[in-house]
């Protein structure tokens, strides 16, 4: 099996925030996890960084100026002069302001952010940010404990490279954030595989939302019923990646693992195992194709601390032990401190997707792919078939010989990618009139 | 689009006479209406006249939704098992819905009426979107109508990314690269060696404070000797002797003294797992950053243990005298009772909850703790259930 270079980007400091008391969101099982990852002694077979931590500048490459404004400025001490802001940009009960709130953001977007800049620039076949995966966040507001959008953030990045990014998301909640982000372009395609119907949050994701404009047929919805198990999960996961990565061929993928699809899950419904979930990992991880991997979702801590340590493992191609190293956490992985505990399923769920209901969607995506023909407007200008073209290495080498300041370079780049007007229906016009059919 | 608005419209006006209607049967008429001969008959009439036209309009509704490429409801509820007695052809559906959805003429109409915000839509919540949530969440607070729990994916220049168009490069140096900091990459040394110096670092830690637990058969990693190896270039002789000079410094965070712990455990009682207030009134020699790890290390001690025994028990008495619901009354009492006045006011609720139990066994306070104990062997799992369920009880203190 071929070695994959692995990055891994870690903030000590990003698990300790607090969304406030009863939130089910807790940012600590970022450092459970990272304790489990470090004791199994993964740590040393991985590069590890503590990453950038990205500015309002990188956030306003998706977001607005104004709502990435507001979250630098808003704190629970000047809340009350917020009132209007908070209705405004639907901050309260799900996405609540909390100390820190900005610092939090900054820290996993920068990490997902480096970890696209690393892939970018070939120094690594794999980029792993666990605290990143913040699907739901828009435009113009928060939305679903997700604040600011690194996903997004960090496929903008990859698209200065990649022709065509893929996006993968096994959270149980729809990954509308990304999805809407990049709803009218056939540079993304974002795949969601998700609990589907009966209030389910966040209320969109059904198979017939396929995209618009240049970007329909290439945004891929596979909506599930509750208690789904590994062997149906998989029996929808493999056909339908393999059917997308046959038609539309990424260079670069973004794989948000949203650990509230595993059994037990505190708001999530699905009854996948650890080694379920990390099926996919493993799938993924077998199409050879630099892949940024993030976080997402997972309210129970446990097990969240448990699935993305074995996936830390899954990546870096290690085998580790059922027993549980010795960490300052151990007690919470009572009574059986095991890596792949027996599945408990509280409610007595049963899986509500048979096996009909499974082929006629898998069905379904096929045909809709097979409408998409894979051929992005700006694909083959510049970048050769192979996934890391060497030019640019060469180019980096070069650099010396540059005269200009790297601010200057910067403000040059910049401009187009990074400030929209307040006008922005002119902005996008423009893209979409050059674009074309 | 404008003859459906008709439509809901005159189905609103419906329904509203049928409220009118079956009020009726309540209805008494005044002596007013029976001296002037009030027409009962005429609401009638309507109803009739809007009834007839309702059956009309189902199906103007569904040709415009069709027209519009729009997909039909119940064919869609049916897909998502809402009607089960439709669920066996659904394979024939979903192809009459996937060439109907092929067909679609003109998706620009569509979007246009969907960029139009939302007008006091209710906001769904991820929080309450699937569990009941009766195990934790006390502050679950909506439940989403009947029918718009299914949201559309909005189009328009607020809400999808600006998509650099082509390819760049970066040209100068990489972005970002002087600000993130590589901690450790596995590239240079051969596995053996790092291996050999992971455990001649084991060794020189064995001795002492929290490395002298048992490690079991994992050789663990220690982020700040791998750090030290890179920053030495390498060179693991060099790494070992600053290993040995600098070895009696702890690296971790600095010891919690008992008067901060006992200010947190106090905190927590008064303000619940609001760590910004906490640090504001009483742990002020931390940060919320400090307070948030040190409470999930100490959730899981018998330190916690401890106090959420306490935090309960004292919750219940609470609940048998009502009226102490003032926090600022039972802190006080807290103060009292910690002082050594529990001799003094032996009938008082507050009593149990002396605030040091370790220093001066209170009879009353160990027989919690033997109940406790109890609990505890009855079942295995237990105290961590006990752990979590006490949570709740602190935060909705």
């Amino acid at each position: 099996m071929s070695e994959h270079r692995v990055a891994y980007f870690y903030n000590p400091d990003v698990g300790n925030f607090h969304y406030g008391p009863g939130h089910p969101m807790k940012p600590h099982r970022l450092a459970v996890t990272h304790s489990l990852v470090v004791n199994y002694g993964l740590h040393k077979k991985m590069q590890v960084y503590k990453p950038y931590r990205a500015s309002a500048l990188d956030m306003c490459r998706f977001h607005s100026e104004d709502y990435i404004e507001f979250l630098q400025n808003v704190t629970p001490q000047n809340i009350q002069s917020y009132s209007k802001d908070l209705l405004h940009y639907n901050v309260g009960d799900d996405c609540p302001v909390f100390d820190g709130l900005f610092d939090f953001c900054s820290m996993y977007t920068g990490a997902s952010l480096e970890g696209a800049v690393k892939l970018n620039n070939n120094i690594c076949d794999i980029a792993i940010n666990w605290s990143g995966g913040m699907h739901h966040a828009k435009k113009f507001e928060p939305s679903g404990f997700c604040y600011i959008n690194d996903i997004v953030i960090a496929i903008l990045e990859l698209l200065k490279y990649h022709p065509r990014v893929l996006y993968i998301d096994i959270d149980v909640h729809h990954g509308d954030g990304v999805q809407e982000a990049f709803y009218l372009t056939d540079r993304v395609m974002t795949v969601s595989f998700h609990k589907y119907g009966n209030y389910f949050f966040p209320g969109t994701g059904d198979m017939y939302e396929i995209g618009a404009e240049s970007g329909r047929y290439y945004s891929v919805n596979v909506p599930l019923k509750e208690g789904i198990d590994d062997q149906s999960y998989a029996q929808v996961f493999k056909p339908v990646i393999q059917s997308v990565m046959e038609f539309y061929r990424p260079t670069a993928i973004v794989l948000q693992c949203g650990a509230d699809s595993l059994a037990g899950d505190r708001l999530g419904c699905f009854s996948l195992s650890t080694r379920g979930h990390g099926e996919c990992i493993k799938f993924v991880k077998s199409l050879n194709v630099p892949t940024l991997v993030v976080g997402g979702g997972g309210y129970t801590l446990r097990n969240v601390a448990r699935c993305w340590t074995y996936e830390t493992s899954l990546l870096v191609n290690e085998n580790i032990s059922e027993e549980l190293p010795y960490t300052e956490y151990l007690q919470f992985f009572a009574p059986d401190f095991t890596l792949h505990p027996e599945i408990s399923r509280p409610d007595n769920t049963t899986n509500a997707n048979s096996k009909q209901y499974l082929e006629a969607i898998t069905k379904h995506v096929y045909d809709n792919l097979k409408m998409c023909q894979h051929s992005p407007a700006v694909q083959m200008t510049h970048v050769p078939g192979d996934y890391f073209p060497d030019e640019f290495k060469v180019k980096e080498e070069s650099d010396p010989d540059v005269k200009m300041s790297a601010e200057e370079l910067d403000q040059k780049v910049e401009p187009k990618n990074e400030f929209y007007d307040d006008d922005k229906d002119n902005d996008k016009d423009s893209i979409l009139d050059s674009k074309g059919p | 689009m404008s003859d459906c608005t008709l439509v809901a419209a005159a189905v609103i006006e419906h329904d509203a006479s049928m409220d009118l209607a079956s009020d009726k049967s309540l209805f008494e008429p005044t002596v007013d209406m029976m001296v002037n001969d009030f027409d009962d008959e005429r609401t009638l009439d309507e109803e009739e006249a809007l009834a007839a036209g309702e059956q009309q309009d189902p199906k103007a509704e569904l040709n415009s939704l069709q027209r519009e490429g729009d997909m039909p409801l119940d064919e869609l509820l049916a897909l998502y098992g809402y009607d089960r007695s439709l669920e066996k052809p659904m394979a024939e559906q979903t192809e009459n819905v996937i060439n109907e959805e092929n067909d679609k003429p003109e998706v620009s109409a569509l979007q246009q009426f969907y960029t139009e915000p939302p007008t006091n839509e209710p906001t769904r919540c991820l929080r309450s979107g699937s569990r009941p949530p009766s195990e934790e969440d006390d502050d679950y607070d909506y439940s989403p109508d009947e029918d718009d729990w299914k949201k559309t994916i909005m189009v328009g220049s607020d809400y999808q990314a600006g998509i650099p168009e082509g390819l760049c490069s970066y040209d100068d140096a990489l972005p970002y690269e002087n600000e993130d900091k590589l901690l450790w990459n596995p590239t240079i040394l051969d596995e053996k060696v790092i291996e050999d110096y992971m455990l001649a670092i084991c060794a020189m830690n064995s001795t002492t404070g929290i490395n002298a637990v048992p490690r079991g058969k994992q050789l663990r990693d220690d982020e700040q000797a791998l750090f030290l190896l890179q920053q030495c270039g390498h060179n693991v002789e060099e790494a070992l002797r600053r290993r040995r000079i600098s070895a009696a410094a702890p690296a971790h965070a600095s010891l919690w003294s008992e008067e901060e712990c006992r200010n947190f455990e106090n905190g927590l009682k008064a303000h619940g797992k609001d760590f910004h207030l906490i640090r504001q009134n009483k742990v002020k020699t931390r940060s919320v950053g400090e307070l948030v790890q040190f409470y999930y290390i100490w959730k899981k001690t018998e330190r916690h243990d401890i106090f959420a025994n306490k935090a309960r028990l004292e919750k219940k008495k609470y609940t048998l005298h009502p009226g102490h619901t003032d926090y600022m009354d039972r802190f006080l009492e807290e103060q009292e009772a910690g002082s050594g006045s529990i001799t003094a006011r032996p009938v008082s609720p507050v009593m149990v909850c002396a605030p040091e139990p370790p220093a001066q066994p209170d009879p009353l306070a160990l027989g919690e703790k033997e109940v406790f104990s109890q609990l505890n062997a009855l079942s295995p799992s237990a105290r961590n259930l006990s752990a979590e369920e006490s949570e709740h009880d602190v935060t909705s203190l």
